[in-house]
């Protein structure tokens, strides 16, 4: 082991001389090795930043575990049945309650209208939708505990005249150094005591924003709107009628999911006298067209890298060959004062290396600077938060593909170098 | 005392075309320790071919050579390079120094392909070795920055540095003007009192003089085996 090491590092020592006496071309034969690292680290290292961010997407809308049942035209074949239909009722929860043991929780949401929210003389419009204490759980949202609290069972009960508010109503409805819990507010006339406000997503560690969204507030500003009232109140004093506009159900285990889907259409298909008037989705279609994009980036991002990793492996290769035709007397007369053919393998083999791990050291150093004025460009967009961090392991795997390449590429110069014949090579002009 | 190398029979033949060459055909030669010899010969005479074989460059078609008691017709190439890192020593009609290697490395260069070498210890006897040719004012010099006949007594301590039993020196004045030819000449010629064999390859009858004997060669044969 000593003995390689004593023959690798004057190898190693004569490569990185090559490389400083021929400057200019080694820094051209490791361009494709620089492009290719580089390439490989910041996209890797941006779509893992998409990919973060998809996955907080997902668990914005509720996650794999949340179920959305909706209310639906009936089929064609049940059509003359349509007055049969009741649509989705509190009596719904209920029985989903009692017969899907699967589901945890269940939050039926009344949707009121897009409505015009009063506090003297500020207003704002948002969605106002009534909701039960599940809400919460299922919508995996929560309201810190300075900030007031959600509705009860007992608003529910008491169809109280309550409201919460999402954080950007909030702040605009109300001066920075004003609490909103406790003030009123009007919908439609009707005056509504502010009970809380919900938790800000934009402040809860969110960095990582949708390439789509826009520079107002990002792609979660939905999320900080709206308004919620219980449930009754929603039915019975502004819709008049007991129909929901849907049921967001969240399951026990994530693992259960399509047991969880056949229990809730059994239960509602009995409830339902067998109409289909309702619809079970789940986010399992968005999360799985989320893997294939993430799998295509990465095929096709990794497509590009490899490929110009391979083109730099060329590049290596031939400036290698290059350089062992312009040296064909130093090949020669190393032989001739003792060199063995695994000597000139070696030293050629490490030249090959040394240029590819400068190459790849230096596409680090570009991707680093490829990811920090994208963070910087996208962060002009979006006022919060990096779009992506580097990644150590991510780096490593970079440079040891641009060792791997290397060496790969500086197999056949060196055999070449290897197998000169001394007499031939001396002879050489 | 037997002689260093002992040829019997060397022949050396190549294909070239359809036809044969036969670059030495049936050598019979000794070489003593110490002896200063010149190989005289146009060329196509086999001087170089016989050279290549006795300095470990090539391999004979035929025929036996033993080198310091040893039969080393047949080596394989790893066990012929260290041959020539441990026991022979080349001098070239070009110099053949390598350009961006100092002139001490340039001349510690053979002892880099021993095992165990010892880069502090090879330039340690590259200096000494370059002490021994009067060229210790440009140890840190390129090549480059050399006149011909420095260059050649540095080809020459690099040729020296291994302790080698034989020296080849091909054409090594051919490159050199008047005044360095005698200085290179007399160089190698005292490089016999330490023992070394020197084996100069020529087609300069001037030169070959200047040896203590003088092999002609034509045709793949010694036509001519003289001391003077």
């Amino acid at each position: 082991m000593t003995r390689l090491f004593d023959r690798v590092r004057p190898a190693v020592i004569n490569g990185l001389r090559e490389l400083q006496a021929n400057k200019v071309r080694s820094l051209l034969s490791m361009s494709g090795i620089i492009l290719g690292v580089a390439s490989l680290v910041a996209m890797v290292t941006v779509v893992q930043g998409m990919v973060g961010n998809f996955r907080q997407f997902v668990d914005a809308m509720g996650g794999i575990e949340k179920l959305t049942v909706v209310r639906e035209q009936l089929p064609k074949e049940q059509e003359h049945l349509a007055e049969l239909s009741e649509g989705l009722t509190m009596r719904d929860v209920e029985r989903i309650r009692r017969t899907a043991p699967l589901i945890r929780n269940i939050s039926p949401e009344a949707r009121v209208g897009y409505e015009k929210i009063v506090h003297e003389d500020r207003e704002m419009n948002t969605y106002v939708t009534g909701v039960t204490a599940d809400y919460l759980p299922v919508a995996k949202r929560w309201v810190e505990p300075d900030q007031g609290r959600f509705v009860s069972d007992l608003d529910v009960l008491n169809m109280t005249d309550v409201i919460v508010l999402g954080s950007a109503i909030a702040s605009e409805l109300f001066a920075p150094n004003v609490s909103p819990v406790g003030r009123v507010v009007k919908v439609r006339g009707r005056r509504f005591t502010v009970i809380g406000v919900l938790n800000n997503i934009e402040g809860t560690g969110m960095q990582v924003r949708s390439a789509s969204s826009r520079s107002s507030g990002g792609a979660w500003r939905w999320r900080n709107s709206g308004a919620f009232i219980p449930v009754s109140t929603a039915l019975t004093k502004y819709n008049g009628n007991d129909r929901l506009s849907g049921l967001g159900l969240r399951i026990a285990d994530p693992d259960q999911l399509r047991d969880a889907v056949d229990q809730t259409e059994r239960t509602m298909l009995a409830a339902h006298k067998g109409l289909r008037d309702f619809s079970i989705s789940t986010n399992e279609q968005t999360l799985e067209d989320f893997r294939k994009t993430e799998a295509a980036f990465k095929l096709s991002l990794g497509g590009v890298a490899g490929i110009s990793l391979f083109v730099g492996g060329i590049g290596i290769m031939n400036v290698m060959l290059a350089s062992i035709n312009e040296r064909i007397r130093e090949i020669g007369v190393r032989k001739a004062v003792g060199a063995r053919g695994s000597d000139l393998f070696l030293q050629f083999l490490a030249e090959a290396a040394v240029v590819s791990v400068v190459g790849g050291l230096i596409g680090l150093v570009v991707s680093v600077g490829i990811v920090v004025l994208m963070n910087f460009i996208l962060m002009q967009a979006l006022p919060t938060g990096a779009v992506a961090t580097l990644d150590w392991v991510i780096m490593g795997e970079g440079l040891a593909f641009s060792v791997v390449i290397g060496l790969v590429a500086g197999v056949y110069p060196a055999l070449r170098a290897a197998k000169l014949d001394p007499i031939e090579a001396l002879r050489h002009e | 005392m037997p002689p260093l190398i002992a040829i019997r029979g060397l022949r050396k033949t190549y294909r070239m075309g359809d036809e044969n060459v036969h670059a030495l055909d049936g050598v019979d030669l000794d070489f003593q320790k110490g002896e200063f010899v010149a190989i005289l010969g146009p060329s196509g005479s086999g001087k170089s071919t016989l050279m290549h074989i006795l300095g470990f460059m090539d391999t004979p078609s035929e025929g036996s050579i033993v080198f310091d008691g040893e039969e080393v017709a047949r080596l394989d190439p790893d066990r012929r390079a260290w041959y020539r890192s441990h026991r022979v020593g080349f001098v070239f009609q070009a110099f053949n120094l390598l350009p961006r290697l100092t002139i001490e490395e340039n001349v510690a260069l053979p002892l880099l392909y021993r095992d165990g070498s010892d880069p502090e210890a090879n330039l340690a006897a590259a200096r000494a070795a370059l002490e021994r040719v009067g060229m210790t004012h440009r140890l840190g010099h390129r090549p480059s920055q050399l006149s011909g006949g420095e260059r050649q007594r540095v080809a020459v301590a690099r040729a020296i540095v291994g302790t080698p039993s034989i020296i080849f020196a091909d054409e090594p004045t051919g490159n050199l003007d008047v005044k360095n030819v005698d200085r290179v000449l007399d160089l190698l010629g005292s490089l016999i009192k330490e023992g070394i064999t020197v084996v100069l390859v020529t087609h300069d009858l001037a030169v070959a003089e200047k040896a203590h004997r003088v092999i002609s060669m034509r045709a793949g044969l010694v036509q001519e085996d003289r001391v003077r």
